[in-house]
């Protein structure tokens, strides 16, 4: 929080909020304490946390299976063995030799669409939300009204006049499968919006220096105002990031060649197709590719992850 | 002569500087507002009137058919198999979310050891995409998976008898059973996003209802179902409302689960599914677009009804 004081003038304090947290009563808190008590306190402290980590490990579990299975024999798949015996590298042979698409091509295609959008929508959501902050136009309250407006259409109500309209315009036949995706996922009201409360929150004082300066509006935006803006271009890069690469929807839509699939619809094809469809080791081998990106996202902006989700939360 | 100038003068200027502003301004979100026009609002109108015609994928336009689509839903035996599938659930999954939500929310709430730990723990599974998900979620419940696996060792096969299941049981094969592991699957993935927003919700509770409870002599038991959960009532809403629509747009699960018919036997043809077969396998676009417009209303409406339940909602 230190890093951005225009998001802790916004909101309590970080400190104050775990403060607050911490006197809100739990069972061990508000409980009448004598020397018994102690023990039982102690005792039922140290289940509770037994039952937390038990089911932290439960959320963890599956992925470290899929993981296992992934260097286990295709015999050996179903067996409950915590260590592969034999231990093999044939399904990752497998997932990189033989599987078409070729595994490249599915994470190239994801990594291409994922990073398109996010470069997009950075842009576009800055541009939008710093006008819907700071410049004033007619018309601009109903505009962003309707911008918000548009969250409550469900994407399921367009596909068919997106797919009819691109198909009219080639966006559903060979590179224009992947400018169709990246055109409909292009720009999220959501990012204009977490733009927008931002720049809201920054104070007026450097942009009118700025213009007194003689700066022109796009100059003041984009030396002034953008780099101010990075927590909030760090939450739209990591919302939108990760919201593209598992992306499931549009893509098994739009993209109709094998070899424009991205990794979900890759895997979706993999389980259909025969005789892969019960090869499990390099089947998990292909779900722990699709989730190891995203995973190392996690683990070093954690924070942004969980912002991302409160923010989209309070827009309701 | 000066004094009577100066105010036109400034008046030009300002004049001529909230032109410029105001030009900015449409600059500004000329490209973003042109995709929401035509991506958003454009393709939902287009839904509309693609489904009250007779729609050919490429010549457009055949017959006007009025109401007819929307006939022949109501006849149409599979679409109402998918509707009560939708309604089941919706009806399990979003109280069962709910509850597990809140009720890690409220453990990461307190005043914990390692509480940021278990906030991240918790959170995990929804970081991963529903494809990569699904397919780990198969591979776990098949028959001889590592759930039946562990259910054994555990010894509770004989429970699981009692129910009439089997020591292997197809769990996503029976369709008795496959809606309940799709239900399960998100229930767990989707929980840590609900704790994310009940977490907002917690810490926007004042302390001093708190400190007033304490004074009361109640218990930890007695505040929680007394003081906070009721007051949690803004964020029960914005939850139930947040979980019901994304309950009613099941998808992705059902699609990669029981593919494109929903099998086994239609148990996992979701609303969604249908309207993506309805547009893919039978090539029915109008039928579809159908499909859609129903759908959007009851999106539409269920916020409605909930605030009918839950009371007035918060604010916004």
């Amino acid at each position: 929080m230190s890093t951005d004081p225009p998001a802790a003038a916004q909101r309590p304090p970080r400190a104050a909020v775990d403060q607050l947290a911490g006197r809100i009563p739990s069972l061990a808190e508000t409980e009448d304490v004598g020397p018994v008590g102690d023990r039982s306190r102690a005792w039922r402290k140290r289940i509770a946390y037994a039952l937390m980590i038990g089911y932290a490990l439960l959320m963890f579990v599956p992925f470290a299976w899929t993981v296992i299975t992934s260097f286990k024999t295709r015999a050996d798949a179903l067996r409950l063995e915590v260590i592969p015996d034999p231990f093999t590298l044939q399904g990752w042979e497998y997932t990189f030799a033989r599987l078409d698409p070729s595994i490249v091509t599915l994470f190239i295609n994801s990594a291409l669409i994922a990073t398109a959008v996010t470069v997009t929508n950075l842009v576009l959501g800055s541009l939008g939300g710093y006008a819907f902050a700071r410049l004033r136009f007619p018309g601009r309250e109903v505009l962003f009204v309707v911008v918000l407006a548009t969250l409550m259409i469900p994407d399921q109500l367009r596909l068919v006049p997106v797919y009819v309209l691109f198909n009219n315009f080639g966006l559903t036949r060979d590179v224009g499968q992947y400018i169709g995706v990246i055109l409909v996922l292009a720009i999220s009201a959501t990012s204009i919006f977490l733009l927008r409360q931002y720049f809201l929150s920054i104070p007026k004082d450097l942009e009118e220096a700025a213009r007194i300066d003689g700066a022109g509006f796009f100059t003041t935006f984009y030396r002034v105002m953008l780099p101010l803006a990075t927590p909030a271009l760090a939450a739209v890069t990591i919302l939108q990031f990760q919201g593209t690469w598992n992306g499931f929807f549009w893509p098994v839509i739009l993209l109709r060649d094998r070899d424009h699939y991205t990794i979900p619809i890759g895997l979706l094809f993999f389980r259909e197709s025969g005789g892969f469809s019960t090869n499990w080791p390099p089947l998990m081998a292909v779900v722990v590719i699709a989730t190891i990106p995203i995973l190392i996202l996690y683990i070093f902006f954690q924070r942004y992850f969980v912002e991302g989700v409160a923010a989209s939360g309070v827009k309701g | 002569m000066t004094a009577a100038t100066q105010p036109q003068r400034t008046g030009r200027v300002r004049r001529v500087g909230e032109r410029q502003e105001a030009l900015a301004g449409y600059a500004f979100i000329a490209v973003p507002m042109a995709l929401f026009l035509v991506l958003n609002i454009g393709t939902t109108l287009y839904a509309f009137f693609i489904s009250v015609w007779d729609w050919n994928v490429r010549t457009g336009p055949r017959s006007f058919l009025g109401l007819g689509n929307f006939e022949r839903l109501l006849n149409d035996d599979i679409f109402l198999i998918a509707v009560k599938n939708s309604l089941y659930y919706t009806v399990i999954w979003v109280p069962l979310t709910m509850a597990i939500g809140l009720f890690l929310a409220v453990i990461v709430n307190q005043k914990i050891r390692g509480r940021t730990f278990f906030r991240a723990a918790f959170y995990f599974p929804a970081i991963a995409s529903s494809a990569a998900i699904t397919i780990l979620w198969i591979f776990l419940v098949q028959p001889g998976g590592l759930f039946d696996e562990i259910r054994g060792a555990l010894g509770l096969n004989p429970l699981f008898a009692a129910m009439g299941y089997g020591p292997t049981h197809n769990w996503m094969g029976d369709p008795a059973t496959a809606m309940n592991s799709i239900i399960i699957l998100n229930a767990w993935t989707t929980s840590g996003t609900f704790m994310l927003f009940y977490l907002a919700a917690l810490q926007s509770i004042s302390n001093d209802v708190y400190e007033a409870a304490a004074i009361d002599g109640a218990g930890a038991w007695q505040t929680f179902w007394r003081v906070t959960f009721p007051l949690l009532r803004p964020g029960h809403f914005f939850v139930a409302t947040v979980g019901v629509i994304g309950a009613l747009q099941l998808f992705d699960q059902v699609r990669i689960g029981g593919g494109p018919n929903g099998d086994p036997n239609n148990a996992l043809m979701s609303v969604v599914l249908y309207l993506y077969n309805a547009a893919f396998i039978q090539v029915n676009l109008d039928y579809a677009a159908a499909v859609g417009v129903v759908l959007f209303l009851v999106i539409f409406a269920a916020p409605l009804v909930q605030r009918r339940i839950f009371g007035s909602g918060p604010a916004w």
